[in-house]
């Protein structure tokens, strides 16, 4: 057994005592029941299970809960599906997503979203020049799986978001 | 179907799972011993002894739980099939992941089994110029004996880090489903120090 203390979209866990092979979609899903973040291929390969990890340093990442264990994420601050919205309203991106009819089963929704964000708040923080735009999406999208293949559509979707707050997210360039 | 057709049957696939089984045992269990130094006592010439010392020590550097993280290229391999792993990662600018892809997003400090996800908190692909695979045991030596492609090391630095770098290490005990480096990290460690003790030869 071991110590789990996390917080979870702002909320504090007690610490608590799991398995040692308890993981951590396990925790999530069947301890919390927070099933926003899907099981999928439990090998890490479809992404659909990650969460967004917010560092010390404010930096965030995603990462794969199916092959990792809940006690790794002792002591961290991470951020799941269920914690997008405010106050009942959704994020941007959440609203992209429907607005371009991104997700159909949308057993991969989660995983993208959560993505989707780190990559919002990454270049809010160090914006790209626009002709990178594109491939910086692609890069930051690849490897999460989809079998109703609506990849162009949540890259259409995060694409939106994106261009609607270009001083935001886009190095602006000077006309000369 | 018939009795003695149904029996038959049973016996085909009763003997083929305890095959699948003893064959699935054999790759669990402890891994070959190495060679102990002195077993190379007698081999008087000592550049030639030096040699075997290090053709030993071969079993352990060219086995998949380190080549497939001394790969030739950009991506790392697994499983003792030495597949190209999956999902798709690179080494990044670090030998650490890419920023979307870290090796630590899933590699954690242990083996964690019920992901069948091996562990270690510096889990990272070996740079580019520590790239073993595809090379002959010769190659290997004359590479981990070139400060330019072995991390800057000298020679007796390498009983260390093959003998008790705890990363190095977890080609021992590298969990469920991988065969373990051959012998212990002790041994390849002796190894490593008798090669190096005598002056570090390499085989022809």
């Amino acid at each position: 057994m071991t110590t789990l203390g996390i917080t979870i979209n702002g909320q504090v866990h007690a610490p608590t005592e799991v398995r040692d092979d308890l993981s951590m979609n396990d925790f999530l899903r069947e301890y919390l029941g927070m099933t926003g973040t899907k099981f999928g291929c439990g090998a890490a390969q479809c992404l659909s299970c990650v969460v967004i990890v917010d560092e010390p340093d404010g930096t965030c990442h995603t990462n794969p809960t199916c092959v990792t264990s809940a006690a790794s994420f002792h002591g961290k601050t991470i951020r799941t599906v269920e914690g997008h919205a405010k106050n009942g309203e959704l994020s941007p991106l959440q609203k992209a997503f429907i607005r371009h009819f991104a997700f159909q089963c949308g057993y991969c929704t989660a995983g993208f979203l959560n993505e989707g964000q780190v990559l919002l708040e990454q270049m809010a923080k160090t914006p790209v020049p626009r002709a990178g735009l594109e491939e910086r999406i692609a890069e930051a999208l690849d490897g999460h799986l989809c079998r109703c293949t609506g990849y162009f559509k949540y890259h259409e979707a995060v694409l939106d978001v994106i261009l609607s707050d270009a001083k935001r997210y886009l190095i602006q360039e000077s006309r000369g | 179907m018939r009795a003695e057709t149904r029996v038959k049957t049973l016996v085909v696939v009763a003997t083929l799972g305890m095959s699948m089984l003893t064959a699935y045992a054999a790759g669990q269990g402890a891994s070959k011993g190495l060679a102990s130094p002195e077993s190379f006592n007698g081999i008087a010439d000592i550049n030639a002894r030096s040699a075997a010392i290090f053709t030993e020590l071969g079993k352990v550097l060219t086995h998949p739980r380190c080549v497939n993280c001394h790969p030739a290229g950009d991506m790392p391999r697994q499983g003792d099939a030495r597949r190209l792993h999956q999902p798709p990662v690179t080494r990044g600018p670090d030998g650490h992941g890419t920023a979307a892809m870290r090796c630590n997003s899933c590699h954690k400090d242990a083996n964690f089994e019920p992901g069948r996800i091996p562990g270690h908190h510096e889990w990272h692909l070996a740079p580019r110029e520590m790239a073993w695979e595809g090379k002959t045991v010769a190659e290997i030596c004359a590479q981990i004996k070139d400060p330019a492609r072995n991390g800057g090391r000298k020679v007796e630095d390498l009983i260390d880090h093959i003998g008790k770098d705890t990363l190095v290490g977890w080609a021992w005990a590298p969990g469920y489903g991988r065969a373990p480096a051959p012998g212990t990290q002790a041994e390849a460690g002796a190894l490593v120090e008798a090669w190096a003790k005598t002056g570090a030869a390499c085989p022809g």
